[in-house]
């Protein structure tokens, strides 16, 4: 990797990029940036304008910071976390402790400090590199139970002046001591790149903890790399296309994308201003690949509905009439059916008038890879974006083995996570798949799972004769494309027969835009299926305005009556489609809403079942003993760490058909 | 301290004081013989009952009333005179009780109408709209936009203000008086109406303008907790005239100021 190679060769070529001898992250940095060291890397906004970084800008950044950590004691093989939210700092960071061989652990930033102590203590952290004052706050609280870790580093000093930790270091003065370094010692960054090899850990990857602790997954860089081949290989990605980095660095396809694709296609990466301005953001970047998680494109979807539903007759007249040319058009294309050209003209037209301005509005107008990923999404809100012309693709992994199924090519099923991946024979045996007897998605093949950090035991039991057990409840169609039906605990049977998929309710449920999260349960005697309900108060709020229908706070808004009888509505149209057996029978809108910050939910929005079942015991109770309405007592854990009891009535309300 | 500020300072270490200052209306007496000296880079506060004349001292100070008798100096020059327009170009800004910004303007315009008395191309300039005006657009664009950086408004920067909720307007109001670069910052109850966050954000944004800007900032204030908290020295009103002065610890423990909040017996 020494010899210069000539002008941007083997752009977008990863397997011909390993062939040149890369096998980490960091060697790809050096070998792209001297090919296209001039061309834009990063695009952030700063004081309203777009300022643009380089691949040399980028590689000097990271240089002098990386031999900065060396120089404060970060040696190879340490754990250097992560904590912030995406911006060029942090990725300098992460390509800077790969460099002098540190693994890295991303950790997601609202996390409370709690949270943050386990993940310190399980990985070894011994630096961390954060964001601003409120992650310095945070760890500082944990000083005496993290003695190990001897650096915090922050990008961001606003706030910081009164600090006089002595563990605290600010960015830029780290990279100050690097590049001192770096003129006693002119090629120790390349020595300590080229020492790299492909079977060491670049990160690990906790595991969103949706059934207990977090795990870490240990990914490696043979690991990455081929999860990238995998996607590469699946669509094509035109290098240099413009993408959006917003979710966290914690969450491993943000890594895949963010990082590893980022680094190897490459991407032009572009970070918003915060997360509040996204959307305006969005509009002024262009984006051509976005990767969001079915909660951020089921929120999309519902701030269009929302918006439309108070838009004046004619405009709402001219939507719908765009929304059926679209329909007609784009899911007979996704079907591979002949359109008629009465229809191709009229979507040409909607198109023309209502469907691009709309993409426009939400800066996806340029977006020809927009990917949903991380649990299952309904069939509808999918069906909503191909109708406005964005083809969202499903797809489907785990942060042990990365993504394994991808919607592909034209045409594929809505409901499906879509067709298996292939990978290059030079990471390993072919990627494979068998479903079990018990309906569980097993794999094998590619680079393999390098294990849980600290826990080999739990590695052999997920081992089930050489397969990998997802824990996922899958079916195959019989067009080959795999179709996720719930995590295979979650599976409860009714005591009438037929078994219920919670899961595969709650996606449905959640389409509707005035419900923000559903748990469904089985009351006590097995009979029936029964919803907890999360109302959307962006939504039903604002509806309750145009009403006149007055209220306070978020619970008394969601046990009013009117209210209860708009979701018993939306929960009847969803009932229409679920067999007699599974229809919701009951539900109950929760008097506050779920949040990460009391473990009701995971970082990454997932339902945490188990707990949840426990702490709304008394409702299922309640559903189970017939009444129509009880007290409850809900515990209230404030950010600041106060605990408080909500006290109120709440409804029980029934869909039985009389 | 910087240069300027040490250049700025008066020969008796007070940025700005008044002397003997007295305000009445009709019969009305609001302020008697006031003397209030405000320090370099402290946070003044003044503190009083309702009607005790904390906004007509702040509105004497800012130029909007002028008192009958006595002085105010700002660098040992007497501005008691001067109208608020000259008062703002030599540095005095000040933020209302009730928010007083351009509705219909966005809040980039806003800001930038606090940087109208840095502009010095003229109404024909703008309109032919030659590259002079070009860099000045540039140049004031930037500095509003550390502000709204500073005081975490980027999500609403192109947003009009009439569809900005109270906390924001404030807020907004606060970054059209820093665009001004002031040298004093009057502050008339920034934290009135406020939920408990927005308050935190404000008494943090008013920490740090002290830190960064390095000005004194004199800040009226009913939310004793807040005052306590931020203040280095305290002014209390009552009736016109000051009753207290001090730290906040002193002010806490005074019986006059105690007697004013509480009424004399409960006081006893």
């Amino acid at each position: 990797m020494t010899n210069r190679v000539g002008p941007e060769k083997n752009l977008g070529n990863l397997s011909a990029i390993l062939g040149d001898g890369i096998e980490t992250l960091p060697q790809l940095l050096i070998y792209q940036a001297r090919q296209i060291g001039d061309r834009v890397f990063y695009r952030k906004k700063l004081f309203g304008v777009w300022q643009h970084y380089t691949w040399n800008d980028v590689l000097e950044q990271v240089k002098t910071f990386a031999m900065g950590l060396v120089s404060l004691g970060v040696k190879r093989g340490e754990t250097v976390a992560l904590v912030g939210e995406n911006e060029p700092e942090l990725f300098w960071s992460e390509y800077a402790a790969q460099a002098i061989g540190a693994k890295v652990v991303c950790l997601y930033s609202d996390l409370t400090p709690p949270q943050m102590e386990y993940m310190f203590i399980h990985s070894d952290t011994i630096t961390v590199v954060c964001e601003d004052q409120e992650q310095v706050d945070k760890i500082l609280k944990l000083e005496n139970k993290i003695p190990a870790i001897k650096t915090i580093i922050y990008w961001n000093d606003r706030g910081m002046w009164n600090y006089k930790n002595p563990k605290l270091i600010p960015f830029q003065q780290v990279q100050e001591i690097g590049r001192e370094y770096i003129q006693q010692n002119s090629d120790s960054f390349e020595k300590a790149v080229s020492s790299g090899k492909g079977t060491d850990t670049a990160l690990l990857s906790y595991s969103s903890g949706a059934t207990g602790l977090p795990k870490g997954c240990i990914i490696t860089y043979k690991n990455l790399f081929d999860m990238v081949f995998r996607v590469t290989n699946a669509i094509s990605l035109k290098p240099f296309s413009q993408y959006l980095s917003y979710n966290s660095l914690s969450w491993c396809l943000e890594q895949i994308f963010g990082i590893a694709i980022g680094v190897s296609l490459p991407f032009v990466i572009n970070f918003p201003e915060e997360p509040e301005t996204v959307i305006e953001n969005l509009c002024e970047m262009g984006i051509e690949c976005i990767v969001l998680t079915p909660r951020q494109w089921e929120g999309l979807a519902s701030m269009v509905e929302s918006k439309m539903a108070y838009a004046g007759a004619i405009r709402r007249w001219f939507y719908k009439w765009a929304l059926a040319a679209g329909q007609k058009n784009n899911l007979a294309l996704l079907e591979a059916k002949k359109i008629p050209f009465g229809s191709r003209l009229r979507y040409l037209l909607s198109d023309k008038t209502v469907l691009y301005p709309l993409r426009s509005n939400l800066g996806l107008q340029n977006a020809y890879l927009a990917i949903s990923s991380g649990m299952g999404m309904a069939p509808d809100v999918f069906r909503f974006f191909h109708t406005i012309g964005i083809r969202v693709r499903n797809s489907y992994g785990t942060t042990e083995i990365g993504p394994v199924a991808m919607h592909l090519d034209e045409t594929y099923d809505l409901g499906s996570v879509g067709k298996w991946l292939n990978t290059h024979s030079s990471f390993g045996p072919p990627l494979e798949y068998k479903v079990s007897d018990k309906g569980e998605l097993l794999v094998r093949g590619g680079s393999g799972f390098a294990g849980y950090y600290k826990e080999e035991k739990t590695e052999v039991n997920k081992d089930y004769k050489g397969w990998f057990r997802t824990g996922d409840m899958m079916k195959v169609t019989n067009q080959n494309e795999l179709v996720y039906i719930d995590r295979l605990e979650d599976i409860r049977p009714l005591s009438i027969g037929e078994s219920f998929a919670p899961q595969f309710i709650e996606n449905r449920l959640r389409f509707s835009t005035f419900i923000r999260d559903a748990i469904t349960i089985l009351d006590g005697n097995k009979l029936s299926v029964a919803a907890l309900i999360n109302i959307n108060a962006a939504t039903v709020g604002p509806w309750a305005e145009h009403r006149k229908i007055r209220y306070t706070t978020f619970t008394d808004l969601s046990q009013n009556s009117k209210v209860r009888e708009l979701i018993k509505i939306e929960i009847e149209k969803i009932n229409h489609f679920l067999p007699e057996k599974l229809k919701i029978k009951f539900f109950i809108n929760l008097p506050k809403e779920l949040d990460p910050d009391e473990d009701e939910l995971t970082q990454t929005q997932k339902l945490r079942r188990c707990f949840l079942e426990q702490k709304y015991a008394t409702f299922i109770s309640a559903i189970s003993k017939g009444e129509t309405e009880f007290k409850a007592e809900v515990p209230i854990k404030y950010r600041d760490g106060r605990n408080s009891v909500l006290s109120t009535t709440v409804y029980i309300n029934d869909l039985i058909q009389e | 301290m910087t240069g300027q500020n040490r250049k700025d300072m008066g020969r008796n270490g007070w940025l700005m004081r008044t002397r003997d200052l007295n305000l009445s209306f009709g019969g009305v007496t609001a302020l008697q013989q006031i003397d209030v000296n405000v320090g370099h880079s402290e946070i003044l506060a003044i503190i009083g009952p309702n009607g005790a004349g904390k906004t007509c001292l702040l509105n004497c100070l800012s130029g909007f009333y002028r008192p009958q008798t006595g002085q105010i100096y700002f660098c040992d020059q007497e501005i008691t005179h001067l109208k608020p327009h000259k008062r703002a170009g030599i540095g005095i800004s000040r933020t209302f009780q009730g928010v007083q910004l351009f509705l219909g303007l966005t809040v980039i315009d806003n800001l930038l109408t606090g940087r109208h008395i840095y502009m010095k191309t003229n109404v024909i300039q703008n309109f032919l709209y030659r590259h002079w005006t070009h860099r000045e657009e540039m140049c004031e664009r930037h500095k509003v936009e550390e502000i709204i950086d500073f005081l975490e408004i980027r999500h609403i920067r192109h947003k009009l203000v009439e569809s900005l909720s109270y906390g924001l307007r404030k807020r907004v109001d606060l970054g059209r008086a820093l665009a001004m670069e002031p040298k004093v910052l009057l502050m008339d109850e920034p934290m009135a109406g406020m939920n408990l966050e927005e308050k935190e954000d404000m008494a943090r944004f008013v920490i740090e303008i002290r830190k960064i800007k390095d000005i004194p900032i004199v800040i009226i204030e009913h939310d004793m907790q807040v005052v306590m908290d931020i203040s280095d020295r305290i002014y209390a009103l009552n009736w016109g005239h000051i009753i207290a002065e001090g730290k906040p610890g002193e002010i806490k423990k005074d019986q006059e100021v105690i007697k004013a909040y509480l009424g004399e017996k409960l006081s006893k």
